[in-house]
């Protein structure tokens, strides 16, 4: 078992990036704030203190990390300057629904990072940002990058978008859709099996994600084997939904006493 | 006798000849310059010259097949149905096309029976085609604005080597649009010159390409608008599967940087 590696954070700040359809961030601070005693401060959206010439710095640095072809290593591009355009209105427009555009995980956490901790890392709050934007990492076995829910680090990113895109539907989603058969269709047929945009559910499978955030602050280590438990690294929707909402337990054994440690030393 | 009477009236060959000559060259003089050329007679392309048309803009649009529509006449697979998701659909009734809603959000129409409306649309409001004809270059002015583009008839292309010296002829417009597919003929032509570059489309993913799709639609260069899928490859996005409400979409947002841009000028 990993023992603590950080001391506990004095908060955990919760941050925002575009319309997170429904998402309730208060809901899941008082969740992690249950679940550790660490209070938590509503941060609202990322961009809202920075100028207008911080704001166009940015968004040429986001219009840079877009991953193109995900079969390709990401290399960082000289973007037009109507992709800097469209960041720019993105991220000024704290209500942005439109996503989509797949971007490079480790460089969006690195802006992000500049943005919260100014280039010097703060540990006294644990930060996490929930986006409805879409990030990646490569994947060194399969030589592609992957869609990812969440992104642990100095400060985490957990993706809404990454939610229903990431972990897998069932194989013959996948298949049906190959053949042409209208994604609206196979929603309608596989409701239920899979976390759609908007869905209702979404506030309660990512306390688990919070957790996780959380978790990898205090002691290095976001994830669990244990596929009951909240903490399970999912790959597939159903898991997903089953360690989240029908697991036989909210953690396992060893976590719960993770947990209580933490309570404990507050 | 009774002489039976004919029903067609009597016209010699060269009578129609002359017609098609003299039809022909009147346009085609008339739109050596205009004020938009479409390159692509796709629905995007389409689209966007109707709404322009609609509003007096002299709009040409290049198509380097017989037909024009480019892929609307057909859905996926080969199926002429189309679909466009919501809100693509206050578009077909724009039109006056008819269609049935397939799921929430998503509605499916004839092909033959939409493209044919959206062609009817364009040339009502004053569009004109050169069909046949396929873009070979850009015309470029001072600061390497695009202000027209270089021609040829398609069937050129198809000659053997030999005798292909059949020199193109440049068209002149106050804007140029690509509306030209995935191709991106136009943008990709600027891209051989090192005037911009771009990176090609992604993989395929329909529910969210179609709003970047109109998002990024625009001005990609001074004088050059990018509509329809053009925009995907130009910017990088997703590959757009067979719904065609991003490219409606497209056309009327590209229509609209236009006529923007016309009333600054």
């Amino acid at each position: 078992m990993n023992d603590f590696i950080h001391p506990i954070p004095s908060t955990i700040d919760l941050y925002e990036e575009g319309d997170l359809d429904g998402l309730s961030i208060i809901e899941l601070g008082q969740y992690l704030k249950g679940k550790t005693h660490i209070p938590f401060r509503i941060r609202g959206n990322i961009y809202k203190r920075f100028s207008g010439k911080r704001i166009g710095e940015v968004s040429k640095e986001l219009a840079r990390i877009k991953v193109r072809d995900p079969g390709k290593r990401f290399f960082l591009e000289v973007p037009l300057q109507a992709e800097v355009d469209y960041e720019k209105r993105r991220i000024s427009d704290p209500h942005w629904k439109i996503f989509g555009i797949l971007y490079d995980g480790v460089h969006y956490q690195k802006i992000i990072l500049d943005l919260v901790f100014k280039g010097d890392i703060n540990l006294k709050h644990c930060v996490i940002l929930f986006t409805n934007q879409l990030f990646g990492t490569w994947d060194r076995d399969n030589h592609r990058y992957h869609a990812r829910v969440s992104l642990y680090s100095f400060p985490s990113l957990i993706s809404i978008t990454g939610l229903v895109e990431a972990p897998a539907k069932p194989k013959e989603f996948y298949l049906k859709k190959q053949m042409g058969i209208p994604i609206e269709f196979l929603k309608e047929e596989y409701q239920g099996r899979f976390l759609d945009h908007g869905d209702l559910r979404m506030t309660e499978v990512l306390k688990g994600y919070a957790m996780q955030a959380l978790l990898f602050y205090i002691t290095g280590d976001p994830f669990c084997g244990d596929r009951d438990c909240r903490l399970f690294n999912s790959h597939w929707q159903e898991e997903v939904l089953h360690s989240q909402m029908n697991g036989k337990y909210e953690f396992c054994p060893k976590h719960e006493l993770i947990l209580k440690g933490i309570r404990e030393r507050r | 006798m009774n002489k039976k009477k004919q029903i067609f009236t009597p016209v010699s060959e060269k009578e129609v000849t002359r017609a098609i000559v003299d039809g022909f060259a009147k346009q085609f003089i008339e739109y050596v310059e205009s004020d938009c050329l479409i390159i692509g007679g796709g629905p995007s392309g389409l689209m966007a010259g109707r709404d322009i048309a609609l509003k007096g803009v002299k709009t040409l649009i290049v198509e380097r097949n017989n037909y024009i529509g480019g892929g609307f006449w057909i859905g996926g697979y080969l199926m002429n149905k189309v679909t466009v998701r919501e809100p693509g659909q206050k578009i077909l009734e724009e039109l006056g096309i008819p269609y049935e809603k397939a799921v929430k959000g998503l509605y499916v129409a004839d092909g033959p029976h939409a493209c044919s409306k959206l062609i009817a649309a364009a040339c009502d409001a004053g569009v004109k085609f050169a069909n046949m004809t396929i873009f070979d270059d850009v015309v470029l002015r001072e600061g390497n604005q695009v202000c027209g583009a270089v021609v040829n008839w398609t069937p050129v292309n198809t000659l053997p080597r030999e005798i292909t010296c059949v020199d193109p002829i440049a068209l002149e417009a106050k804007f140029v649009v690509d509306s030209t597919g995935h191709d991106a003929c136009v943008v990709k032509k600027l891209e051989e010159r090192g005037i911009l570059k771009t990176t090609g489309f992604g993989a395929m993913w329909v529910e969210q390409s179609e709003d970047l799709v109109v998002e990024h639609t625009g001005e990609a260069h001074p004088g050059l608008i990018v509509t329809g899928m053009a925009v995907a490859t130009t910017y990088g996005l997703p590959r757009m599967g067979p719904t065609f409400g991003a490219m409606l979409l497209s056309g009327r947002k590209g229509a609209q940087v236009i006529l923007e841009k016309m009333k600054k000028k």
